[in-house]
């Protein structure tokens, strides 16, 4: 593992058993990524496909079935390596009766930061997030989007090297989903990692540098969004203020060069296009399977 | 370290902050005053027994419960609330999670015992000095003294169980001898309590006559008295400290006074007090006693949370509570069972059936013996009950309070590491 790589898993594997022990789910199958120091990695799939489970497993929180994951060079049950790790969960929930004051600070020295550091970075990190209104009002009065917010400062508290966002913008409106974008970006800009999770397309393409998609558990398709998103023999040629006349005699030239004219709309291929094309692929592979 | 203590104030802030400590301590509060209320038949110092025998169970009810239903549901509802989803994230051991959890849960009941046992100890205290106008009203915290030998001898002795019964009119006595009675506090002299079963061949009477003999050994000093006892209520002999003069010694010969009567007694016949210690180092060891017991029941009850969902773990403890305290029953039952089928065996019909009694295999090996494997593995919390220490005004013996807290200190040593073991391979989705 060389000093570039933040994140490795070899066959990564996790079959969820049931009370008795039996295989139930296999949730994840022979995950293989490398996710290099200073990127903005991107997981994708549908709801149920493992992305929360893969996060699980790289954090030590349950543990693999087969394989194994490197974490900034570690095991994932070493405690050291989680000083460096900032982790958001899927569900934000916390203590009940704390204020957001209280939650960073316990939080905080778990992380044994002394009392004068956390003070600044719970000011900053409160400041950052927008909760500096309602810092005083205990967790179970917040709503989803504030526990999002929350959610996303106690995982900076430590000012970790690797950040770990389960759905970071679920729960939050579009001006928070805009906020929490540009705290990932400024994130990279420190040559922080960041692993995330998402099902939410555009979050992914606007913020990712490369990307990996997940279905039922194995890893469909990976690479940069350029890479996923451009096909070899297509060319696509973007025009402004052209009259239809002159669209049909561009058409008419290709034609006569023996090119294929696939479509002439004002489109583009999004991650969305490329998501819902490998989802269907797959329905169809299953259906020839049965 | 440092860790653990920041869990610990954490796990001790919810349960203040949720309110379910000041429930306990409440209703707590509530039963230890209700005993004032009680309608009491007897002197005064009755009356301070029930206020000091309600305070104690209250306390160790109330605060078992407690105990209980804040650490079995701890760590399930933080893993069911993903809060421990964060924290293992942090760079602490889960061992010291566990540890940090229980240190909480100390704080939480040393709470609910200085609030439960200051308010325990001023109402008996009111009580004694309300009781104070009528005299013989001290609290009292008397040193036992039990026969190092004890023997009875006569022609007409029979043994039936653990009682030896003993015919009067000179047919036979018995002995007892007390060494170490040394006190301090001589003033209020020795008291002899004598407790027998009583049968007379005259069906009539209950009380029978019985003669008791005090001898010092080195003075050769020697006290008769006649008394009368039954069965019920227990005769009091009171000697002057004086009497103990050369030595520290005693030898009590009783017998009864008539042919015809008999008084059966067991080990624990007679009981020599002497020497009046302070109540308050004795409430004190009530507490650390009853603290006992809920360490004991924190430590099951977070074994239990390791690996079992809130509700059944919660069950699984109370399941232990209830068992911990009928575990001489458990042992009894086994026994009974045990009889039945050797029984079986042994007679007419049953010889037939001696190898293939499936019943009485299946009894053997799905009741019995788990039963009687459970009531050495489960712990004895009859260990734990203090409350007869003060209904009977007895100074509790350093060495229980050691016993009971050595006791829970066994039972940590093996759960512990149990549930270390296991809530490291836990998987917390
Ligand atoms: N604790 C669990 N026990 C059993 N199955 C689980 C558990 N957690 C997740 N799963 C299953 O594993 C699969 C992957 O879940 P998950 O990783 O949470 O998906 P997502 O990509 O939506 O985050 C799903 O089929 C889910 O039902
Ligand atoms: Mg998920």
């Amino acid at each position: 593992m060389d000093n570039d790589t933040t994140i490795k898993t070899e066959n990564l594997s996790k079959a969820y058993r049931s009370f008795w022990g039996r295989k139930k789910i296999l949730a994840l199958d022979k995950l293989n990524i490398d996710i290099k120091k200073g990127e903005i990695f991107g997981l994708l799939g549908p709801n149920g496909s493992g992305k929360t489970t893969t996060l699980k497993l790289l954090l030590g929180l349950i543990f693999p079935t087969e394989g194994r994951a490197l974490v900034l060079g570690k095991t994932t049950n070493d405690v050291d390596v989680k000083n460096r790790i900032g982790f958001l969960p899927e569900e934000s929930c916390f203590y009940r009766f704390l204020n957001a004051d209280e939650i960073l600070d316990f939080y905080g020295q778990l992380f044994k930061i002394s009392r004068k550091e956390r003070k600044a970075r719970i000011d900053r990190l409160i400041e950052q997030v927008g909760l500096g209104l309602a810092r005083k009002r205990p967790l179970r009065q917040y709503s989803k989007g504030m526990l999002r917010r929350i959610g996303i400062a106690q995982a900076l508290i430590n000012d970790p090297d690797l950040i770990i966002l389960d759905e970071p913008t679920s729960g939050l409106d579009p001006i928070g989903t805009r906020e929490t974008k540009d705290i990932i970006l400024a994130l990279k800009e420190r040559r922080k990692t960041v692993l995330l999770c998402s099902h939410l397309l555009s979050d992914v393409q606007d913020i990712c540098d490369r990307v990996a998609i997940l279905d039922k558990g194995k890893l469909q398709i990976s690479g940069t969004i350029d890479e996923l998103l451009s096909s070899k023999d297509v060319v696509e040629v973007l025009i402004r203020n052209l009259s239809d006349e002159a669209i049909s005699e561009v058409e008419t030239f290709i034609k006569e060069r023996h090119g294929e004219v696939i479509s002439v709309k004002n489109s583009s291929d999004t991650l969305e296009g490329l998501f819902l094309k490998i989802y269907a692929a797959n329905i169809n592979n299953s259906k020839t399977d049965v | 370290m440092q860790q653990i203590l920041i869990i610990a104030k954490q796990t001790f802030k919810e349960a203040v902050r949720n309110k379910i400590l000041f429930v306990f301590i409440i209703l707590g509060l509530i039963t230890i005053c209700c005993s004032v209320f009680m309608p009491v038949v007897g002197d005064g110092r009755e009356k301070i027994r029930i206020v000091e025998s309600m305070c104690f169970r209250s306390i160790t009810f109330f605060g078992t419960l407690a105990a209980i239903l804040l650490s079995a549901s701890s760590i399930p509802t933080d893993i069911e609330n993903r809060v421990l989803c964060t924290i293992t994230t942090k760079p602490v051991q889960r061992t010291n999670i566990v540890f940090g959890k229980i240190i909480g849960f100390i704080y939480i009941i040393g709470v609910l015992l200085i609030i439960m046992g200051g308010a325990g100890y001023a109402l008996i205290k009111f009580t004694a000095s309300k009781q104070s106008a009528q005299g013989n009203s001290k609290l009292l915290a008397r040193e036992k003294f039990d026969p190092y030998t004890s023997q009875v001898t006569g022609e007409s002795v029979r043994k039936i169980g653990n009682v030896s019964w003993v015919e009067g009119g000179g047919k036979g006595t018995s002995v007892w001898k007390f060494k170490g009675l040394h006190s301090k506090d001589r003033k209020d002299g020795l008291e002899i309590e004598i407790d027998f079963l009583v049968e007379s061949k005259k069906r009539s009477t209950r009380k029978i006559p019985i003669n008791i003999k005090a001898v010092n050994p080195y003075t050769a000093k020697v006290l008769t008295e006649s008394i009368e006892v039954s069965r019920n209520k227990p005769g009091l002999l009171k000697l002057g400290s004086e009497f103990l003069e050369g030595g520290e010694e005693l030898t009590i010969v009783v017998s009864p006074e008539n042919p015809g009567d008999f008084i059966g007694i067991s080990s624990n016949s007679i009981r020599v007090f002497f020497g009046n210690k302070s109540f308050e180092y004795n409430f004190l060891k009530g507490l650390t006693i009853i603290s006992s017991q809920f360490l004991l029941m924190v430590i099951i009850a977070v074994l239990g949370s390791t690996f079992l969902s809130l509700p059944v773990n919660i069950l699984f403890c109370l399941f232990i509570f209830f068992c911990g305290n009928i575990t001489d029953f458990m042992r009894d039952l086994s026994t009974v069972i045990n009889v039945f089928e050797t029984h079986e065996h042994g007679h007419g019909i049953s010889t037939v059936l001696k190898k293939t009694n499936v019943f009485v295999v299946f009894l053997d090996y799905v009741i019995r013996k788990p039963l009687f494997l459970l009531s050495y593995i489960l712990p004895d919390l009859k260990n734990f009950s203090v409350g007869k220490y003060f209904v009977d005004g007895i100074n509790i013996p350093y060495k229980t309070v050691f016993m009971s807290f050595g006791y829970a200190v066994l039972y940590a040593v093996f759960c512990l590491p149990i549930s270390f073991v296991v809530f490291r391979r836990r998987e917390i989705a």
